[in-house]
């Protein structure tokens, strides 16, 4: 994989980010969430798990399920499941299921909201680091006033367990906020993906890519055999709410995005942010 | 530098802080010593059954380590260690939280603990025997609150089965279960009658908007009619919102409810003047602006899951049982009044409509001042 000066400096700052991050609890509850199948191939009659990380960096710690803080968990197969009346609150597997056929699966994952705050220059940089334009210029139109930062966040993840029917991959889960890949993904072939938020295409979004090598077979690095990374590539969102993303070769690939609108509760927040991901790992080029 | 496990314990052994420094020492280089807690949470298992509490208590080290004052949290995993903090691992985890079973404190008996590596969690266990099982368990917890963010999952289990899953945190640490049987159904009953009549009794704006509609006065078939319709109204909007079909703001609802108490009032002055008495039509309406209210109120008590239907029922016939009660003692209060004065009885509806009109003014700006 080749990597370019801007790539290198784009690491460099994610990384001191990270590290600042990493010792402010604040900031650490607004990681990266993405789930993690225990293979990303799937073959008929595979005993497949799901698990969730919050991390920075594309390494982080397994996170629990929580039944009562979960809008939606579905699988999107053969058929469309819904995982959720299966799963157990505080379990750090989300889901088992056997593949029931080779055409690969889409898992999908809402979160309800967790609420947050933040002192306010804690909040300014994190909003910087996500690069959260339209909180920034409302925050910086208040000045002082602005005060410390009210907001709740939701997750929505996605994984794609590569198969035989690429069309899987292709196919909306209906999150609040997803990064819906135009193409399955192919190493070596940039990505076309569409970013939807309540199902509409979503313009300017900052687009993120981390990628990291694979443990064994088809299945993720265990979190204490990985390295914190920093994102491969970034790319702003068109007026169609398509960001092309390079998928320079192979490995573990998540792709980030996070929205962030003013809070229609008051009461609760004042803003309200979306963190969407999407995890897969490409396909040989043929 | 002075070794984390020196600082655990009242007299540590020599060897044990010689092993706390290496661990301090080898710690940075394991990679999953290096990673952060980013989810900083507990869990909290209880499995009920006819003979008694089997529970569970589960703590992330780094937590532990915090609240300890050590600073190798993963030495906690080893067992020698273990064994030399056990006993104050169970000190600081059974302080943690409360269960109190029909009203009364259990002291559970803790019975053993153990390391789960692969979660970096420490798990005490602890059980208490009953003579039969409870109908209502309250557990209250306040686990590591040096962490604004922690969270403690707690699962309920009845003979085997799960039964209720939870989240608790600093904004909400405490959970009653009911149990599956007709004890539980009953605890279940008497606690969300007990809450539908507290909060109209101590909620003035309720209590106020129904005497307003009583004010008038009328003969009991007529009162009977409005207080149905109140009833009906608020029953349906109390029934969606509870279901999560219909959820629209407090921001919105509570001023709403101010105006509808200032509108009553209005409409008393308006009806005294032209003999008009629209007050079951208007009963209805705004009643389901107020089943918003209450509705308010149940989320914050939370529905327990597979018992919905008996919760809202019961709240909503504790609502009406304290409405019966106001209209059982201000009825005849009124009658009396008229029948002896019919002039000073006129004084009385239009100064209490005044009243109406002004309290329900008051709170309308107080609460749009606080929703802005």
């Amino acid at each position: 994989m080749t990597r370019t000066l801007r790539g290198w400096a784009i690491q460099g700052v994610a990384l001191a980010a990270a590290l600042c991050a990493a010792g402010r609890p604040g900031v650490a509850g607004a990681h990266e969430f993405w789930l993690s199948p225990s293979s990303y191939r799937q073959t008929k009659g595979d005993t497949l798990e799901i698990a969730a990380f919050v991390g920075t960096g594309f390494r982080g710690e397994r996170c629990p399920y929580a039944a009562t803080r979960t809008r939606s968990f579905e699988l999107l197969g053969a058929k469309r499941l819904d995982l959720a009346p299966a799963t157990v609150n505080g379990e750090l597997v989300y889901a088992r299921f056997i593949g029931a056929d080779a055409g690969g699966s889409l898992a999908a994952y809402e979160s309800g909201f967790t609420p947050l705050t933040l002192p306010a220059p804690d909040f300014d940089r994190y909003l910087a680091l996500e690069g959260l334009a339209l909180a920034r210029a409302a925050r910086a139109k208040l000045g002082a006033g602005a005060g410390e930062g009210r907001e709740r966040y939701a997750r929505c993840a996605k994984t794609w367990i590569a198969g035989t029917n690429r069309a899987r991959a292709l196919r909306a889960a209906g999150l609040t906020l997803e990064i819906l890949p135009l193409s399955a993904p192919v190493e070596g072939a940039p990505l076309r993906v569409r970013v939807l938020f309540r199902k509409k295409p979503l313009a300017g979004a900052l687009v993120r890519t981390w990628s990291a090598p694979l443990g064994h077979g088809f299945a993720p690095r265990s979190e204490a055999h990985r390295d914190s990374v920093g994102p491969v590539a970034e790319a702003r969102s068109d007026p169609g709410g398509v960001a092309t993303i390079p998928v320079s070769g192979a490995g573990e690939w998540l792709v980030g995005v996070v929205h962030m609108v003013p809070c229609r509760e008051r009461e609760v927040a004042d803003w309200e942010s979306y963190w969407a991901s999407l995890t897969f790992v490409p396909e040989p080029r043929r | 530098m002075r070794g984390a496990l020196a600082r655990v314990g009242a007299r540590p052994a020599e060897p044990a802080r010689a092993l706390a420094v290496l661990l301090l020492i080898a710690a940075p280089l394991h990679p999953s010593h290096a990673l952060a807690h980013n989810q900083p949470y507990s869990f909290i298992d209880l499995r009920l059954d006819e003979r008694g509490l089997q529970g569970s208590a589960a703590a992330h080290v780094v937590d532990l380590a915090h609240e300890m004052g050590a600073e190798a949290p993963d030495s906690l995993l080893r067992p020698e260690i273990l064994d030399r903090y056990g006993a104050r691992i169970e000190t600081l985890l059974s302080g943690g939280f409360t269960i109190r079973v029909d009203g009364v404190g259990l002291r559970p008996r803790w019975t053993g603990i153990e390391a789960i590596p692969d979660r970096r969690n420490i798990v005490a266990r602890f059980e208490a025997p009953w003579e039969r099982i409870p109908g209502k368990l309250r557990l209250t917890c306040r686990l590591f609150l040096y962490d604004p963010q922690h969270i403690t999952y707690l699962n309920v289990y009845e003979g085997g089965r799960l039964r209720h899953q939870d989240l608790l945190d600093r904004t909400r640490s405490e959970v009653d279960y009911f149990s599956g049987g007709g004890q539980g159904r009953l605890a279940l009953i008497g606690t969300f009658v007990g809450e539908g009549i507290r909060h109209i009794f101590i909620g003035p704006d309720h209590m106020l908007f129904i005497v307003g509609l009583l004010l008038l006065g009328g003969k009991v078939r007529r009162l009977l009619k409005i207080v149905t319709a109140f009833t009906v109204a608020h029953s349906i909007t109390l029934a969606l919102a509870a279901l999560g079909i219909l959820n629209p703001s407090p921001r919105v609802i509570e001023p709403a409810i101010a105006l509808t108490i200032a509108c009553i009032g209005v409409e008393n002055l308006l009806a005294s003047r032209n003999g008009r008495d629209l007050r079951a039509l208007i009963a209805f309406g705004f009643g389901l602006i107020h089943g918003f209210g209450f509705a308010g109120v149940l989320g914050e008590l939370g529905l327990p899951a597979g018992a919905r239907a008996w919760a809202l029922f019961s709240f909503n016939g504790g609502v009406e049982a304290a409405q019966a009660v106001i209209v059982l003692s201000v009825t005849p209060l009124l009658a009396l009044l008229r029948a002896s004065s019919e002039a000073w009885s006129r004084r009385v509806v239009a100064m209490g409509s005044w009243c109406v009109i002004l309290a329900g003014a008051i709170w309308f700006f107080q609460r749009m001042l606080s929703a802005s």
